[in-house]
Order: structure tokens, then C-alpha cells, then sequence
């Protein structure tokens, strides 16, 4: 039904997994990595050129979407990057692109949210630019949290119970869904319970990425058990 | 964590639609598989095949990242197109960058025939003469002969994703001689691994895939059984008594 290309931090064990877990039967994946050690800027930055290149062989594989499947470094630089992004992987490859900030952002609209809260792996430096992105592309956030995190391998050591823990502790009246970021944090086992418990609709960005990877290629059936967002996919 | 009971990092040649799917089918609960692309084209012509070994280290470099238990270098041609020693060099190499024990197909290839005992083999494959030649010396260096060796004959390793499961069975039936002892599915591209089961009730004989005796190797070298039934002998019965895992690593390249 179609083919996932997926661009990833080389030192993430979390997302593949949970996107293999959620894909329909006939919709198959195919990873590339960018090298990355650490949630910080500078080490971001090198990511982002070896990108290019990685799209190119995602693209030999012939995929119907590359998806790149980082969070921080699809909003580092502000409203707007992820488009520069994707403009640069679409011109590099001549594949429809997106990113995992775009598609939160489409996400959180789509579940028609104003204001959320933000639970992340991250650090206060990153989180300042993560709550940054979202307000300049219209989203407010009313709370923010992060388990201040920079060593990605150790975000991807955490088990869901942290995401579930972090979400019921940023949650917030004032708030109208919930956002959990960083792609290599165990997320998507932790959404149903978290909806049920707080009554909001969860957003996270592995969650959103597959939603946008599967829209992307014209999927449209209902998926179970990772929430509102992939089970109202239509 | 993902992968508690077993990370694989799979480096795959960047056009190979197949491998990541059928490893991914095996995967029990607790292993994860994180894969790599090797940078190169859609042809397999010789300059490509032996290009294919320097690429691999800027993937395995990217895998290393995610600790794995086992690296596996998923491509067959890839790794036996230059003998027995170039594949055993690719072995060092990708183990001293990933500091995991390494394993790739052709060397997967050799060691289940090996560890099951086998001499005269039939096989199948979708590549080119000079490719099957240099298969057929790579097998005869490990002591195994090719009774008949049946080709799809394509250069275009993309290309070898579209031929479908029916197809793959229909050649490897048209393809086995009586008196082989098994028979062997080359090539990661293949969609083999569907028609494993099938194949071997109606031959009555062993049936390997490429893809297959990679996970076969890859498991035995993290010491997990996935207790897979439904692709292939080989899989099924790898943590039975006397089986072949201990085999496995005692043929490792």
C-alpha cells in the first residue's frame, strides 16, 4: 500500500519499533540515520547536512514519503525551518517530504487544540525553543515540562510510565490537549491511559509522524490504541 | 528500553526494500531492529558490489550509536562477490566500528549450509553470470557444490524487490535437482522468506533464504531464540537441543 521512508538520529532505538508496532499491514518502512549524540544545538546542526544525502538513499528505495523523524531538529531554528527542511529534501529527491514538528503542528490543529501543554525528554534550553516554535505557529502553551535530558541513548533507556507520569504532571486546566515530545521517548504505549485519565486528547510526535507519514500516502483507515489522532484518521 | 532482549542493527544496500520488512516479520517481543542504508546504486554491476564495502562503514557508524548486539551487513553478492577474504574483511571492519560481532549474508549463507551438513545444493538467485560464477566459487571455497544454480538474470537490484513470492516459488521448484540436499535463496531483495514453509512441505528438502539464515546467525549470535514457525526449518528450530545455533557460531566468518 506503500513504502515509509524514515529519516532518524542515529542514536535513537525508539522510534523504528513503535513505528513498525502501529503500521497497518502493507505499508512498509525504510530507515536511514543521521548522525547525532546529543539534544544540543551544535551537534543538531551536523545532523542536518549529512540529511541530503540520507534522503537521497531513502529516495533509491523508491518510498513514497520521507519523513524526517526528529523533533529538536525539525524546530532548532524557529517558524519555518521544518519547510526549509522539507524544501530541501523534496529538491534533493523529487519524494514528497515532511517533518515531525510540521506534523505536530497539522495534529494539534486537526484536533482543533488552542492551547496545550508540553511534556518533553528535554532540557530548558530546548524546551524554550520547542514552547517558541509552537506559539509562532499559533499554538499556545500553558505549561512546560522536561525531564532535562541531552543524552539521547538515555532518553531511549526510558520506559512509557515517564511520558505518562510527565503528562498527568504537566497537565493543566487551562490546558486542551497534551503534547509529548522527542521521537526516541517511549511514548505512543502511554496515550490511551493518559487520555482516559486526563480526559484531553494526547498528542505526541512519533504518534503525529505516523499519522502524517500514513496521510501522506493516501492511508485512511482507523488505527487502534494510540489514541484519538490515529484512530480518527480519515 | 526497545530491544531488551536483543538490538540488531541492520546496514542494507539504500535500494533494498525487503530486508527491513522480513526482519521486522521475525522480530519477537523484546528485539528491536535498527536499520542503516549503504550508500550505492540499483545496479549490481562488479564496480557497485565491491563499492559496497567501503560504504558500509559510514552506515555502520551511524548503527553503532544504538549499541547493538549484532550487526548484520544484509547484502548477499555484497559480501561474497570478492571470496571468502573480503567477506571476512568485512567482518573486522564493521565489528571494530560497532564493537558488535558481525554478520553477513554470504557468511550466513555458508554456515547454515555448513552447520547442516550440506555439499550439493541447488539455488536461486536474481543475479547476472559473472554474479552467479562468483557465487559458485564462493560456496566451492567452503566445500559446497552447486548442483543447479536457477537466475532471474537481472542487474537491477531494485528490481529484484517486484518479483513476487509465486514467482520465487515457482523458480525454486523448476530449479531443484534430485539429488541436492537443500536449497539456497540468494539475495535480501528476494521476497522469500513467505514461501519458505510452503516450498520445503512440497520439495521435502531444507529451503534457506538470504534473509532467513541472516536472522538465523544474527539470532544465535545474541543468544535469543524468536521462536518463529511459519519461515522456514532453519528459524524454527533453532533453540531445540542439538540444533544449529551452537553451530551458527561456531561457523561464524
Amino acid at each position: 500500500m506503500g513504502r515509509i521512508g524514515l529519516m532518524v538520529p542515529s542514536s535513537n532505538t525508539t522510534v523504528e519499533p513503535e513505528f513498525y508496532r502501529a503500521l497497518p499491514r502493507g505499508v512498509t518502512l525504510h530507515t536511514a540515520r543521521l548522525y547525532l549524540t546529543q539534544i544540543a544545538p551544535d551537534s543538531i546542526r551536523r545532523m542536518v547536512e549529512d540529511m541530503e544525502t540520507q534522503a537521497k538513499l531513502l529516495a533509491s528505495a523508491d518510498v513514497d514519503v520521507i519523513v524526517l523523524g526528529a523533533t529538536a531538529p525539525s524546530f532548532l531554528n524557529g517558524l519555518g525551518y521544518d519547510k526549509e527542511l522539507i524544501a530541501k529534501i523534496e529538491t534533493a529527491t523529487g519524494k514528497k517530504a515532511t517533518t515531525t514538528s510540521t506534523e505536530l503542528v497539522q495534529a494539534i490543529g486537526h484536533l482543533g487544540a488552542k492551547r496545550v501543554v508540553l511534556g518533553s525528554a528535554y532540557d530548558e534550553k530546548v524546551n524554550a525553543i520547542a514552547k517558541a516554535f509552537l506559539e509562532a505557529s499559533g499554538v499556545e502553551v500553558v505549561g512546560v515540562k522536561g525531564l532535562a535530558l541531552v543524552d539521547n541513548l538515555v532518553v531511549g533507556r526510558l520506559s512509557a510510565d515517564t511520558a505518562y507520569d510527565l503528562a498527568l504532571e504537566v497537565d493543566h486546566p487551562g490546558a486542551d490537549a497534551i503534547v509529548l515530545s522527542c521521537t526516541n521517548w517511549r511514548t505512543m504505549e502511554a496515550i490511551e491511559r493518559i487520555e482516559r485519565d486526563t480526559r484531553k486528547p494526547v498528542i505526541s510526535t512519533t504518534q503525529a509522524s505516523i499519522w502524517g507519514a500514513l496521510r501522506a500516502i493516501g492511508y485512511s483507515e482507523p488505527i487502534e490504541g494510540y489514541g484519538r489522532l490515529l484512530r480518527e484518521l480519515a | 528500553m526497545y530491544g531488551w532482549r536483543g538490538r540488531i542493527g541492520l546496514l542494507v544496500p539504500s535500494i533494498n526494500t525487503t530486508m527491513e520488512t522480513e526482519f521486522w516479520r521475525i522480530a519477537p517481543e523484546g528485539v528491536s531492529v535498527h536499520s542503516a542504508r549503504i550508500a550505492g546504486g540499483r545496479h549490481g554491476t562488479p564496480e557497485e558490489l565491491r563499492s559496497m564495502e567501503s560504504a558500509s562503514l559510514k552506515a555502520a557508524e551511524d548503527v553503532a550509536m544504538v549499541e547493538p548486539d549484532v550487526v548484520v551487513y544484509g547484502c548477499t553478492s555484497g559480501s561474497f562477490f570478492e571470496g571468502p577474504e573480503w567477506n571476512k574483511k568485512i567482518c573486522e571492519q564493521l565489528s571494530a566500528i560497532t564493537k558488535a560481532p558481525t554478520v553477513t549474508t554470504a557468511g550466513a549463507m555458508a554456515a547454515c549450509l555448513m552447520a547442516n551438513g550440506h555439499q550439493r545444493v541447488d539455488v536461486v538467485t536474481p543475479y547476472v553470470e559473472l554474479t552467479n560464477e562468483r557465487l559458485k566459487q564462493f560456496l566451492k571455497a567452503h566445500g559446497i557444490d552447486v548442483a543447479k544454480l536457477g537466475s532471474f538474470d537481472m542487474l537491477d537490484m531494485f528490481d529484484h524487490a517486484k518479483i513476487q513470492p509465486d514467482e520465487i516459488y515457482a523458480k525454486v521448484k523448476e530449479s531443484t535437482t534430485a539429488d541436492s540436499e537443500a536449497v539456497f535463496v540468494a539475495c535480501t531483495q528476494l521476497r522469500a522468506l513467505e514461501v519458505l514453509d510452503m516450498l520445503e512441505r512440497d520439495l521435502g528438502k531444507p529451503v534457506y533464504s538470504a534473509v532467513q539464515a541472516s536472522a538465523w546467525q544474527a539470532y544465535a549470535a545474541m543468544g535469543v531464540d524468536p521462536k518463529i514457525t511459519n519461515c522456514g526449518s532453519l528459524l524454527a528450530r533453532l533453540s531445540e537441543p542439538g540444533a544449529t545455533a551452537t553451530a551458527a557460531l561456531r561457523h561464524f566468518a
